[in-house]
């Protein structure tokens, strides 16, 4: 039972994730994001083994952000022209807008923890296959990431090497965080620049070894479409349908 | 679409889809300090280095399709390096490309000078503002509030994305690692104006 999302089809859980997302976006009462995001903190502790230490760190960062979120649609928020519930330092909060600045705060929160529930229960080369093998991604293109994210470690290395480079001729560390930043375009050119020549030996390799981008009839590694994925899928639309039925009720 | 494509064109795009991926990746986070303190509107500045692999990629393999590819490819990659805003960010990416793809698409792929370049900058903050719009719930701001941040968003589009962009291609073109590709080809006034 802990392995279930883990082992989910990538390409189903991604529509999943997104199709939420994208319903989500229609509500701007506080329910419907707080109860969808509760159902999908209680998805990820009964069918995952994310490491949940390393969510908090995660989820940290957004938290500030829905908070962020919370004071802007309070102080900027649309006027409805009722009456004020809470006035204070020469601004005045209606219901409406109390309301809604809840739920936009919530809805961060909710999107936070589907794309958590995304990113730490997949693995990403087999999100690509499959990407390729369900949603018919072109392999010219899935092909092409794979070979640039397997150039990720050499790219690392690279950057420490030109900024090592660059130092001992002489170019100074610069005191400000603003001008480092400024000055990371300097960092930035080589790498392009060598970013194009890897990309040339890359391709050459691929069409001397019998690479066409004709998309393939068999799999060496074959991404499954089971069952599950559409009890999982159709689970997960349950949720949603439930809290955005609970919201409107709640509401009223 | 993909047909035209030379393979070392779609591996260059993946590549640059790395490069900058992790630099969109690190101007999230940056953004993320700030947002925690004065709220979404401390995106919206810096929202056009998120628009940048597309008018590079753009500008240097000059097809139909070199500026929505390498924007989708790089939310791709950002979400196979395991960060959290997940697959929200392809959807984004996608959307974003469309917007600097259609400045390009309107005026016929033939013109690559700094003023398309901008365009397509103001381009894709349009379309990933009115995306922006829905998915975070603008509606629910003031509306002036929200003029400010579209302002905001348009202006880094034309300033960080084009300018930014076009320097960046132009200047990776004088190192001379571009040869082989449409942007060394291109008649001598059309790449440098």
């Amino acid at each position: 039972m802990r392995q279930l999302l883990h082992d989910m089809n990538p390409s189903v859980k991604f529509v999943a994730v997104t199709l939420a997302m994208l319903t989500l976006a229609f509500f701007f009462d506080p329910w419907t994001p707080a109860l969808f995001w509760i159902g999908i903190i209680l998805m990820q502790v009964f069918w995952s083994r994310i490491n949940w230490k390393l969510w908090f760190v995660l989820m940290l960062p957004f938290t500030l952000g829905a908070f962020g979120y919370l004071w802007t649609a309070l102080v900027f928020g649309a006027n409805d022209g009722s009456e004020a519930i809470l006035t204070f330092a020469g601004i005045s909060v209606t219901e409406e807008q109390w309301q809604r600045a809840l739920s936009l705060s919530f809805r961060v929160m909710a999107f936070s923890t589907l794309s958590l529930l995304f990113a730490l229960t997949t693995d990403p080369v087999k999100f690509v296959m499959s990407l390729m093998q369900q949603l018919k991604l072109s392999p010219k293109l899935a092909y092409g990431v794979m070979v640039s994210y397997q150039f990720l470690p050499v790219l690392k290395d690279e950057f420490f090497q030109i900024q090592q480079a660059q130092r001992l001729r002489g170019v100074p560390v610069e005191e400000s965080w603003w001008r480092r930043l400024l000055n990371l375009r300097h960092l930035l050119l080589p790498m392009l620049a060598g970013a194009v020549r890897k990309a040339e030996r890359a391709a050459f390799a691929m069409e001397a070894r019998g690479f066409t981008g004709k998309a393939p009839t068999e799999f060496y590694r074959p991404i499954m479409l089971t069952k599950t994925d559409f009890l999982l899928a159709t689970f997960f639309l349950c949720v949603l349908v439930a809290s955005c039925t609970g919201g409107i009720l709640l509401t009223d | 679409m993909l047909k035209s494509w030379k393979l070392k064109e779609i591996v260059l795009m993946s590549l640059f889809g790395v490069v900058f991926g992790i630099v969109y990746l690190l101007a999230i986070h940056l953004g993320n300090i700030w947002a925690g303190v004065i709220g979404p509107i401390a995106y919206e500045w810096m929202f056009g280095i998120w628009f940048i692999v597309s008018i590079i990629s753009m500008q240097i393999i000059r097809k139909p399709g070199a500026a929505v590819l390498p924007e989708t490819l790089a939310a791709i990659i950002e979400v196979m390096l395991g960060n959290a805003i997940g697959p929200r960010l392809i959807l984004s990416g996608v959307i974003q490309g469309l917007g600097a793809e259609a400045a390009f698409a309107v005026t016929g792929y033939k013109h690559f000078n700094l003023a398309i370049m901008m365009l397509a900058g103001a381009g894709a903050a349009v379309f990933s503002f009115v995306y922006g719009y829905f998915l975070s719930g603008y509606a629910a701001l003031d509306p002036s509030f929200v003029a400010l941040m579209f302002t905001l968003r348009v202006l880094s589009g034309m300033i960080i994305a084009g300018i930014g962009g076009k320097y960046l291609a132009d200047a990776l073109l004088a190192t001379g690692s571009l040869r082989g590709y449409a942007i060394s080809r291109a008649k001598k006034g059309d790449a440098g104006a």
